[in-house]
């Protein structure tokens, strides 16, 4: 199968919008990342929205996309509303930290973030949990589709609290976090590796070096140095996001490379 | 009564002539390149001189849980009601292909031109009048059946009920439930699309 890059591209950056706007909610609920706050909400919405212009570019009549609305069953239909109430949220968010609203209500919408990051992008491996394609037929793919875009919004994050120059504290709860995410991503999609044979085959070398290295591994080692050595959080945050991002890519183009039918009558490429 | 229409392809009488292939894209236009039913030739299997081989036409096996219809976002697949037949209407297909991602067996197909998907009608403009798919009308072994698998005087019921159980198959289902059937009995040939 070829690889539909709009679709990738859509997972791995509208996931790390998500996430990123997730990090900004715990940071809230432990009232740290003060000056990161805003930029990164901003940044957050801007790749929630840019994932979801790399998904109508998939589509070949993108101006009767509304017609999903009346089909609420359907996984485009839940990633579409879930992506919509993680904008939603994120623009209540700045609105209540550019108003500086009682911080109970920034925290509320601190979880609601958290809660949609984890939804949506788990949302977003269950779509393809279909039938006919035994690779994708297990409910390890939505897992390492959280697990993979979770480490590249946590790298985004503590990016963002280095190029903010935010306080030690947050920087170092946004290094943790960025390891945090290395270790689920890893494990998850080590885990989808191994059931989907994609650890083994034809593509291990891709999965290994790209998803596993870069990807899980890149984010372990930069995220626990960028805690320990605040001053370089930046350069560090650079290098972290860049892996996740290469990483979460590649997961999502294997996904697409090892994807097979039962069989294939017609013999049509996607 | 809602009815079950699908097609019965008795591979006993099947030439392989790939003629149902042409008549479909003549009678519904298919452009060339893509399909709307097509003949695979399958095997040989086995060992020499124990070897089989056999033509396989296939085309949307009309699938009971179709998983097609379960995953388009604005409803364009859906199940006609009356005649339980999987359709699309292509005047909301948004081009996603996600149906094509859950077809089982890849009988869906992509029209270049319209920039929508497309697969086997049954021929739904020529049964309105009563007549035949013209994959079954052209059919020159006599092989294709179509018919109502509810009704026990259709010509798809008549025909299975000639044939035992173990003569009778469908594509692998994987949860999908394909209605299609291929009678093969043994004299014929060996059923190989369940391994």
């Amino acid at each position: 199968m070829s690889v539909q890059w709009s679709l990738v591209l859509f997972t791995a950056i509208a996931g790390t919008g998500a996430w990123m706007f997730a990090c900004t909610g715990i940071a809230e609920l432990k009232g740290l990342g003060k000056k990161t706050a805003v930029p990164t909400t901003i940044v957050a919405l801007i790749l929630a929205i840019a994932g979801g212009f790399a998904s109508l570019s998939h589509l070949s009549h993108p101006e009767r996309v509304f017609g999903a609305l009346g089909h609420p069953t359907s996984g485009i239909f839940m990633e579409a509303v879930l992506l919509g109430l993680i904008v939603l949220c994120a623009i209540i968010y700045l609105i209540l930290v550019k108003r500086d609203a009682a911080k109970s209500a920034r925290k509320l919408f601190g979880v609601l973030g958290i809660i949609l990051a984890v939804v949506f992008t788990f949302a977003c491996g269950m779509s393809y949990e279909m039938s006919s394609r035994a690779v994708w037929n297990t409910f390890t793919l939505p897992f390492a589709y959280l697990g993979t875009a979770m480490v590249s919004g946590c790298a985004g994050y503590l990016l963002m609290t280095g190029i903010c120059k935010d306080d030690i504290a947050s920087i170092e709860t946004a290094g943790n976090e960025t390891l945090l995410g290395g270790i689920v991503s890893v494990l998850t999609a080590f885990i989808y590796g191994c059931v989907s044979g994609a650890a083994g085959g034809s593509v291990a070398a891709l999965f290994w070096i790209v998803v596993i290295g870069c990807g899980g591994i890149a984010p372990i080692v930069f995220g626990k140095i960028a805690g320990n050595n605040t001053a370089k959080a930046t350069a560090y945050g650079v290098i972290a996001l860049a892996g996740a991002l290469v990483g979460a890519i590649a997961f999502r183009a294997i996904m697409w490379m090892i994807g097979t039918t039962v069989i294939n009558v017609f013999g049509t490429v996607l | 009564m809602t009815k079950h229409n699908c097609i019965v392809v008795n591979l006993d009488k099947c030439l392989g002539c790939f003629g149902c292939e042409v008549a479909c894209k003549m009678e519904n236009d298919v452009a060339l390149g893509e399909h709307w039913n097509k003949v695979l030739l399958r095997g040989p299997f086995g060992d020499y001189p124990n070897q089989v081989r056999y033509p396989l036409p296939a085309m949307c096996q009309q699938c009971a849980d179709a998983p097609c219809v379960h995953v388009c976002p604005t409803g364009a697949s859906y199940r006609d009601p009356d005649t339980n037949i999987v359709l699309i209407n292509k005047e909301i297909c948004i081009g996603c292909k996600y149906c094509m991602m859950a077809c089982p067996y890849g009988v869906r197909d992509w029209n270049v031109a319209t920039k929508t998907v497309e697969k086997c009608t049954l021929c739904g403009q020529l049964t309105a009048r009563g007549e035949l798919p013209a994959c079954v009308k052209s059919c020159a072994g006599g092989a294709r059946f179509y018919g109502d698998l509810d009704d026990p005087t259709s010509d798809v019921s008549v025909e299975l009920a000639k044939y035992a159980a173990t003569d009778i198959h469908t594509l692998p289902n994987v949860g999908n439930n394909p209605s299609t059937k291929y009678i093969m009995t043994s004299i014929h040939g060996e059923w190989k699309e369940s391994e």
